[in-house]
């Protein structure tokens, strides 16, 4: 035992040498033999690919800030201290809740704001030790421990916090998943949890994401255990709610989809499962899961809408399955092409479309989307579960499911079949000579002759080449389709001079572009008011009726447009005013920027 | 965009299936970019990549679908199994429960695909032999037994990924030489694009489209 004099010398020496250490580095300077962690030196390249969320890219982001993000580092700093205030006082109803949530959640906040959201301090309170129990039981008795040690392995490795393996956020990852699976035994693991919990801990501890995680699943707001659970059901009433949505408001696209093939399964079902993450940018994704945490599912359907909208004119022009799905699956990702505010304002505009046209919500869910048995009660998988084995018979739900799945396809068939011409329409702008074709060829489409030919050679065989295809290549057509062909070119003719002028979109949306843009808003409302359908009803059932005359006017063009007008004209006012104060929330001027990255 | 001619004369659709963690996605990776995708996510529902070859000097475009390998996604999965003209079938050659369940999964692609789809099967981490735990005779012999194709290979280091997808291609384009595919019938999963000669344009070849964003 050392006297207490002694530990006082020892301390004492220790502190001198220490002082000695580090005078010498210094004496040494940037002699090579100076000792240099790599982490100290500014080449240290994690630092220059790594973005504020932890993630890493591919190269080198900008070293400095541009006047715009520190501006925007303003405004945040000028929302911290709102949202400290209102958190502190927190209240559901508070009325500026809404409108900063839509402004985006300062990220020093989500951690809190996140958490009451979705109600997990409270959770905690009236389930002490529960995580813990379904933690300690899972060591034992997790089934699903193969999968999810393979998903949380392939989680988010391009971010800091979970790259390296056995990271304490990957262990956190490990452990909330194994312990869901036992406290929701029906549910388990499905692929997409990893994502949406990943999340969730990139802002929280392990014991509060488990409760935000299990609100996301089991609250009726977010109901995710019917997207996860065995079946898809939720995801199904999604996609086909989402089909009716298209089908109404952006007819041309959904046509178009169909004709190459994009059914919306391919492409929406990482939308839905993990809340857009990987699918759009970040950042981006943060914003929608800043509105999901307050408005629930309904969200996601309208972030589908907007996203469609947004690349509308973009995705027409793309004329294979191929390039649909990369740009939606991966290009949307690496470059949204508006920024977030641009983009957030959008989806705002048409969440309140949707709800004008009762199409903002899906028809309720059934039963089988919540869970039936008590949570965290737990039950002991059978042996065939605790091996794994794969099953070789498919269970009722499955196979309801691969009707259900072959179901969309055919009727995604014959819808393609009815309109194989409907690229006519693109002309149906005011056109009359092509929009009196397309009726024509609705009308013939119907008849027994065309529809005998089959999607797929229609399908795969309607080349669309221009300039002109020299001969009627493989096509075996009726006179109909020719005609459907020669016009077809016209129309690529036109998008080639529009692809023109939209080049100048691509730069900067602001004045330059404002002259195309007045153009088309101009013919478009020509028409009348899209949504005032003659019967004034919104039946969820589509009318052909609707459709064939109502083709464009039936178009979310008209609405978007005239907004993006007004925020055009907004966005010429002088940005880079004061950062607001309190009282006020009119930081929009600041906020908005009409640049297409 | 639009006005791109095909730059190619045929699409094979292949898919490629098989337990979870496998590599599936890695293999495709390594055959599309040509490097190893260590940040590869596990794959949700369906993903999609395409590349263009070139057998018996006939450009061909392979679109080829990548499944996610959790059992809960088959029935969703499944239903792209139809018209596929090439099924890559991947095990991994360090998980024994992966190359049991092969029988399983061939059936499904027997049962869903077209008499003449091209099944090749995959040992996939053929460059981990330290923790092998299937031999390459057993999984030749149980190759040879159902009639596939077979090879081991690495999507890390890039053996013989290449080879696996560019084999099934030529076999693919054997069928369609001594006419066993129709290639008006959709489950055949192959598209005749007939090409215009002296049109060439790399548009096809890279699906970034690269006009339509400004990065």
């Amino acid at each position: 035992m050392m006297t207490i004099d002694e530990e006082q010398q020892a301390l004492l020496n220790r502190a001198a040498e220490e002082r000695e250490l580090i005078f010498n580095r210094y004496s040494l300077g940037l002699d090579p033999t100076n000792q240099v962690d790599p982490w100290e030196n500014p080449t240290y390249e994690i630092y220059h690919i790594t973005d504020k969320y932890g993630f890493m890219h591919d190269s080198r982001l900008p070293d400095r800030r541009d006047s715009h993000e520190i501006q925007r580092t303003k405004i945040e700093l000028e929302r911290d201290k709102k949202w400290h205030k209102m958190l502190a006082d927190w209240n559901p109803r508070h009325e500026k809740l809404r409108k900063r949530v839509f402004k985006g959640i300062p990220d020093r906040m989500r951690w809190p704001a996140w958490k009451k959201l979705l109600n997990v301090e409270e959770s905690m309170a009236t389930n002490e030790k529960v995580y813990q129990n379904m933690l300690d039981l899972s060591r034992k008795y997790s089934t699903e421990v193969r999968q999810i040690d393979s998903d949380v392995n392939r989680q988010f490795r391009d971010n800091l916090a979970f790259r390296e393996r056995y990271s304490v956020k990957q262990v956190s990852l490990f452990n909330v998943l194994n312990a869901y699976s036992i406290y929701n035994p029906e549910l388990g693991y499905c692929q997409g949890m990893a994502c949406v919990a990943g999340v969730l801990l990139l802002y929280m501890q392990e014991e509060e994401a488990f409760w935000a995680l299990n609100a996301l699943i089991v609250n009726e707001k977010f109901a995710m255990h019917g997207l996860f659970i065995e079946g898809f059901p939720k995801l199904t009433r999604f996609l086909e709610h989402h089909d009716r949505i298209m089908l109404k408001i952006m007819p041309k696209l959904h046509k178009h989809f169909m004709k190459h093939n994009v059914d919306a399964i391919l492409y929406s079902i990482k939308w839905f499962f993990v809340v857009f993450v990987e699918r759009i940018p970040f950042s981006l994704s943060l914003r929608v899961w800043d509105i999901f945490l307050l408005e629930g599912d309904r969200v996601i359907t309208a972030m589908a809408i907007t996203i469609l909208y947004l690349h509308k004119n973009e995705l027409l022009r793309l004329k294979d399955m191929d390039t649909i799905l990369e740009y939606l699956q991966v290009k949307l990702h690496k470059n949204f092409g508006y920024n977030d505010d641009y983009a957030i304002e959008a989806l705002e505009r048409v969440m309140k479309k949707l709800k004008e046209h009762k199409l903002d919500v899906p028809p309720p869910a059934k039963v089988n989307e919540f869970p039936t048995k008590p949570l965290g009660q737990f039950v002991e998988a059978d042996v065939e579960k605790k091996i794994g084995r794969r099953r070789s018979e498919y269970t009722d739900t499955e196979k309801q499911v691969i009707s259900d799945v072959i179901l969309r396809q055919e009727q995604n068939a014959i819808e393609v079949q009815s309109t194989v011409s409907y690229e006519t329409s693109e002309c149906a702008t005011g056109d009359a000579y092509s929009m009196k074709t397309y009726q024509s060829i609705t009308s013939l489409a119907t008849s027994p002759a065309i529809s005998s030919n089959s999607l797929y050679s229609n399908g795969f065989f309607v080349t669309i080449t221009p300039p002109p295809p020299p001969r009627a290549t493989t096509i075996t057509t009726t006179t109909t389709e020719t005609t459907a062909i020669t016009s077809t070119t016209q129309i690529s003719n036109q998008h080639n001079m529009n692809s023109s002028s939209s080049s100048a979109i691509i730069g900067t949306r602001n004045n330059s572009d404002v002259g195309h843009n007045k153009r088309s808003t101009r013919t478009e409302l020509e028409f009348e008011d899209p949504y005032q359908l003659p019967n004034g009803e919104h039946s969820f059932v589509f009318d052909k009726q609707n459709e064939r005359y109502g083709i464009e006017q039936n178009d979310i063009n008209i609405l978007i447009t005239n907004y993006d007008q007004k925020q055009r004209q907004r966005s010429t006012l002088q940005v880079g005013g004061q950062a607001d104060d309190d009282d006020d929330d009119d930081d929009d001027e600041l906020s908005v920027e009409n640049t297409r990255l | 965009m639009s006005s791109a001619p095909y730059n190619y004369n045929y699409i094979f659709k292949y898919i490629i299936i098989g337990d979870m963690g496998v590599g599936k996605s890695c293999i495709l990776h390594q055959f599309t970019e040509k490097k190893f995708m260590a940040n590869c996510p596990h794959t949700i529902g369906v993903e999609f990549g395409t590349r263009i070859i070139e057998v018996d000097d006939k450009k061909i475009k392979l679109q080829i679908w990548d499944t996610a390998g959790q059992e809960r996604f088959r029935a969703v999965t499944r239903s792209y199994y139809r018209g596929a003209a090439g099924a890559l079938m991947v095990y991994d050659i360090t998980r024994r429960s992966t190359y049991n369940h092969l029988s399983s999964w061939l059936t499904d692609t027997r049962n869903l695909t077209n008499p003449n789809t091209v099944i090749f099967l995959i040992g996939n981490k053929s460059d981990l032999e330290s923790t092998r735990e299937v031999t390459y005779e057993e999984a030749e012999e149980f190759a040879k037994e159902n009639g596939l194709m077979f090879l081991e290979a690495s999507a890390m280091t890039g053996q013989n990924v290449e080879e696996a997808f560019l084999e099934t291609a030529r076999r693919i384009y054997q069928n369609i030489q001594e006419g066993r595919l129709d290639l008006n019938a959709s489950e055949s999963g192959v598209q005749h694009r007939p090409s215009q000669p002296g049109r060439t344009s790399l548009t096809n070849e890279v699906p970034n489209n690269k006009d339509q964003c400004s990065c």
